[in-house]
């Protein structure tokens, strides 16, 4: 492989990176080559020293996405985080999918029956007043008041849980971070 | 292809590994790859994920030299808590080597275990 193959392979790999980041990552395997270059090494040697550029991309991906998740705990960066360790293979998705989308699916449950209450308190706190049921006016606006701010105490809980639950999928997946190229080639085979 | 045993050893003696050489010296990531596809056997273009993974957990940091010749290069140094984990991690490993060597070595009296008569 020459240094434009392997470039090329790594960038197609790193390509839902940001450009910032990809320019980063690509000035490092090229700084690579050059070093390479100057200790008399051909193009050839030093890339199949460097090993799969694109499994280097799938390592690096993973990486980011961690950052991204270690920097900033929004759903949109926990997604990237699971998806990224997905495509490392870090986690054996046979065994591992139906236990994830279990808890997955009970915490996304648990949210939308939180914000379902809410909205539900908030209906009861507004118009229950109004519709003469047993308890009167007051109990209506306590019930009402009581309902929302115990949807808003689940739908905390319920975030706090899933915040830990994928650190605890990022924590499993650097465990089993696969540096090595053998490594992946034996427990896949 | 390795025995498994020997990849399981070095995946988790890498960065290790990288401590120790950036404690010897700051040095620039192919110098890096170099030493230690030389002395473990290790793929040079994982140094790259790896010394990405060790500044995000805040073990190694960066900085530019400007070179003579051709662009400024980037050096690695090791953070006060690179050091600390140096320190943890190389009094683990050689603890760890010491049982391991002590198991390897034959027993000096023979004091085999007599087989018992199983029912």
């Amino acid at each position: 492989m020459t240094r434009t193959e392997f470039l090329t392979k790594l960038k197609a790999g790193l390509s839902d990176l940001p450009a910032s980041a990809i320019a980063d990552i690509v000035a490092d395997y090229e700084t690579h080559f050059a070093d390479g270059a100057a200790a008399g090494r051909t193009e050839a040697e030093v890339a199949q020293a460097l090993g799969d550029p694109e499994r280097l991309a799938r390592e690096l991906r993973t990486e980011a996405g961690m950052k991204r998740w270690e920097d900033s705990k929004t759903p949109s960066s926990a997604v990237t985080a699971v998806f990224a360790v997905i495509g490392l293979g870090a986690l054996d998705i046979l065994v591992l999918l139906p236990i994830v989308m279990a808890i997955a699916g009970t915490l996304v449950g648990f949210f939308f029956g939180a914000v379902g209450a809410f909205i539900g308190g908030g209906a009861l706190f507004a118009a229950g007043p109004f519709m003469g049921l047993p308890g009167g006016a007051a109990a209506s606006l306590l019930g009402g008041l009581g309902l929302m701010a115990a949807s808003v105490t689940v739908a905390a809980l319920t975030a706090a849980v899933t915040i830990w639950f994928v650190n605890g999928i990022v924590w499993y997946a650097r465990l089993h971070y696969r540096l090595l190229k053998p490594a992946l080639n034996v427990q896949s085979a | 292809m390795p025995e498994p045993i020997d990849i399981q050893l070095k995946k988790g003696v890498l960065g290790l590994c990288v401590l120790a050489v950036l404690a010897r010296r700051e040095n620039y990531a192919y110098e890096i790859a170099s030493l230690l596809s030389g002395a473990i056997g290790m793929g040079e273009g994982t140094i790259y994920p790896l010394m990405r993974r060790m500044q995000t957990d805040g073990l190694v940091e960066t900085y530019l030299v400007e070179s003579s010749s051709g662009p400024s290069r980037k050096y690695y140094r090791l953070t006060p808590a690179g050091h600390q984990a140096l320190k943890a991690q190389s009094d683990e490993w050689r603890g760890f080597a010491r049982a391991v060597d002590a198991l390897l070595e034959p027993i000096a009296e023979p004091a085999e275990p007599q087989p018992v008569n199983e029912a």
